[in-house]
């Protein structure tokens, strides 16, 4: 056992903030927000650096394609670093181009980044389907949060059937994705409220000093690292059933509970689209969803310790 | 990173696991039914542990030097969590090789390593922790118990409470004031006190998570050398930090709690609930908290091991192994229903046990603090 991230692993972070400082950040994620587009530019930039294939290239794996996706999610950046960077490249052996959607395979469902996305992997239950998305066949649809949402239409060209048992692949990585993406959002949101409670008086002090606040501070932080661990350690164990069923169980759990605090503590002001706070707790509640959530994901966790099952996700083929 | 346990450690885990089924009696679930404390279970430790110092394992994580085998803190932990998934056969002794050992090591001088550290590796001594008092729990530094200097002893007036094990302990580590003028931090000093001085008496308190008692121990002009005082005299909360460090998170809890929800889940599927996905449901979030406890804790075992001082990082694992003990304990009661009043089922016996961990060696919220200040570093009033 060694917890600590060794001299590739720190590297590869280093260079990904260092990209994404440049790139992300909260600001570009409120540019984009005001007509739902997608950072084209930012993801080209990972591709180019080859960050997106991170879990593919000799010496490298799971693990540090989950920090990638740490770190993006920390930054805000507005790409589909999850479906791009941990579950394509673990269904398809490589990183297809552009953005990909993940699509539970439920009629009528909202999709992330079904407009933008150029495929889309679909659960088929025992097989799950590489689909095209020529011509962007998808509808946009509104939300209050800022991540572009779509749908796909009813009827959607044949697809490439990836083979018996990619439907349980999709669904381990998707759910090693939703963590990972969880644990960046929630660090962001939670370090920018502490800052904000830090620096916020009334009564004549900090409203951080307050221990009301920051027992649930604390709390927050507890099941932030609680999270990551999991998650970093379901990607040491290239998502194995239970080990990524077990870090989405945790973190979906948790993402609400993070956007409830979060929210509460910094007042009016985090109500707001000047502050920054939205861009990340909004997403929290979109990932909180995926792959039906974590109710779905706690029974998949409990199926694979005690009924040696494969999960199961949300959609008809299941 | 590295999430696996080196092979070594895995082999030795086997072994252990082994020994462990080889040695432990039948009637086991019954004699540690009342927790380490319980009467049975300590009287069933000594030849335990006598059996496992036999091995070399008892305290294979102290220095060569002091008869152990320098063996890792990995190595530590996988001890622990083999007795604690065990319901501790070592009962009250798991403590005093843990921590009382390693802080004579620290602090002691020759004469307190000679005397105590042979006695504690062959698993003879029993050692009980007086911190707590009536007026200082959480608020550990207000302790009011006085030991006057007298020449070459010092005189112990006051009480301690709460003290598990005292009852059957031959030594207690005691923290008192030894400057009768201080307060707060300053002033205190910690002692190896033995047990069979005069003045030592016990009040039993009838206790409500099982059929034992909690114990006030009064000390009333208890003479003891000066010699058995650990430390310097006077700066004692040295050694108060040390060892609520190594308490911590000595006892692997995420370990029972892991192994009372896989008894669970195979009671579920007994009755034919397993498939119900509500069932499923609450499994699978209880098994998360307790994973989650688990990782924390190993990154503090990691820390250890690469020799950093303690960080917050103890008290976040405890938070979390505090919630998982929790979880699996409301657990207990949801799936087993009614039935897990019944005293002596083994049901009854883990959610007795897991009531008090947000309590006993420092609460949650004081643990909370220590986050918000030291992790988070929000401002203070
Ligand atoms: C099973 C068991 C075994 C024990 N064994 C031992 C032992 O062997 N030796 C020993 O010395 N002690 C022992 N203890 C005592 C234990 O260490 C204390 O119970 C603990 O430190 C809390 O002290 P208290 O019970 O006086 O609670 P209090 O300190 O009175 O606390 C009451 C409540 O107030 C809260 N509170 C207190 N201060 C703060 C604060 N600053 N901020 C927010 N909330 C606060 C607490 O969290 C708690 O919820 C044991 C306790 C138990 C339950």
């Amino acid at each position: 056992m060694d917890l600590d991230l060794n001299q590739d692993q720190q590297a590869i972070q280093d260079a990904v903030e260092a990209l994404l400082a440049k790139h992300a950040g909260p600001e570009r994620a409120v540019e984009l927000q005001v007509d739902d587009a997608y950072d084209h530019a930012l993801h080209q930039a990972l591709e180019e650096a080859g960050f997106l294939e991170i879990g593919l290239v000799d010496g490298a794996g799971w693990l540090e394609a989950v920090l990638v996706v740490e770190a993006v999610a920390r930054a805000a950046g507005t790409v589909s670093i999850g479906a791009s960077a941990v579950v394509a490249p673990a269904l398809l052996a490589r990183v297809p181009r552009g953005a990909v959607a993940l699509a539970g395979g439920e009629e009528g469902e909202l999709i992330r980044h079904a407009v933008q996305a150029s495929c889309a992997l679909l659960d088929g239950g025992e097989e799950a389907i590489l689909v095209p998305l020529e011509g962007s066949p998808a509808t946009p649809v509104a939300t209050n949060y800022v991540v572009p949402m779509g749908r796909l239409p009813g009827s959607l060209p044949e697809g490439e059937r990836l083979g018996p048992g990619s439907g349980e692949l999709l669904r381990r990585f998707w759910r090693l994705a939703i963590a990972a993406e969880c644990v960046g959002a929630m660090r962001a949101a939670l370090d920018l409220t502490v800052e904000y409670v830090t620096n916020r008086r009334q009564f004549g002090r900090p409203v951080g000093s307050f221990q009301a606040l920051q027992h649930r501070l604390a709390e927050c932080e507890v099941l932030v690292q609680g999270g990551r661990w999991l998650t970093l350690r379901a990607a040491h164990r290239a998502a194995s059933a239970e080990a990524a069923a077990l870090a989405a169980a945790h973190t979906a759990g948790t993402a609400l509970r993070v956007f409830n605090e979060m929210h509460q503590m910094t007042g009016a002001m985090g109500f707001t689209r000047e502050h920054p706070l939205h861009i990340w707790t909004t997403r929290l509640h979109v990932l909180r969803h995926e792959l039906g959530g974590a109710r779905l994901h706690r029974q998949a966790a409990a199926r694979a310790r005690w009924l040696h099952h494969t999960t199961q996700g949300v959609g008809r083929g299941n | 990173m590295e999430f696996d346990w080196s092979p070594e450690d895995q082999a030795y885990r086997a072994e252990l696991r082994a020994f462990i089924a080889a040695t432990l009696p039948q009637s086991w679930a019954e004699i540690s039914q009342e927790g380490p404390g319980g009467a049975a279970q300590v009287a069933y430790s000594e030849e335990f542990c006598a059996e496992l110092a036999r091995q070399g394992w008892l305290t294979q994580h102290w220095p060569e030097a002091y008869g152990g085998k320098d063996a890792s803190s990995w190595r530590h932990a996988v001890v622990s969590e083999e007795m604690w998934g065990n319901a501790e056969p070592r009962g009250p002794r798991y403590m005093t090789v843990n921590w009382v050992g390693p802080s004579i090591m620290h602090f002691g001088t020759e004469e307190q390593k000679a005397l105590h550290l042979p006695r504690i590796a062959r698993g003879e001594e029993v050692w009980c922790q007086g911190f707590s008092e009536p007026e200082a729990g959480s608020d550990l530094a207000a302790l009011r118990t006085l030991a006057i200097r007298d020449g070459d002893e010092y005189v112990i007036n006051g009480s301690k409470i709460w003290t598990s094990y005292v009852n059957h302990a031959h030594y207690c580590f005691l923290i008192v004031r030894t400057d009768p003028e201080s307060k707060g931090r300053r002033g205190i000093s910690a002692l190896l006190l033995p047990m069979d001085l005069p003045g030592i008496e016990l009040r039993e308190i009838p206790g409500l998570l099982g059929k034992k008692y909690f114990h006030e121990v009064f000390f009333r002009d208890v003479r003891a050398p000066v010699s058995c005082r650990l430390g310097p005299e006077h700066e004692g909360w040295e050694v108060v930090t040390y060892t609520l460090a190594y308490e911590r998170v000595g006892a692997a809890h995420y370990e029972r709690a892991e192994r009372v929800l896989d008894t669970l889940a195979e009671a579920a599927r007994k009755r034919g609930l397993l498939e119900d996905p509500s069932i499923l449901e609450r499994l699978g979030q209880a098994r998360a908290a307790v994973e989650a406890s688990r990782l924390l804790t190993h990154r503090v075992i990691d820390l250890r091991e690469k020799g950093s001082r303690p960080t917050p990082d103890t008290n976040i694992a405890r938070v979390a192994g505090t919630w998982a003990v929790r979880a699996v304990g409301d657990l207990v009661h949801e799936l087993h229903g009614a039935a897990a009043l019944a005293y002596d089922t083994e049901a009854d016996g883990y959610y007795r046990l897991s009531q008090w961990a947000g309590v006993a060696s420092g609460t949650t919220e004081v643990q909370l603090n220590l986050i918000a200040s030291h992790q988070l570093r929000l401002p203070r009033e």
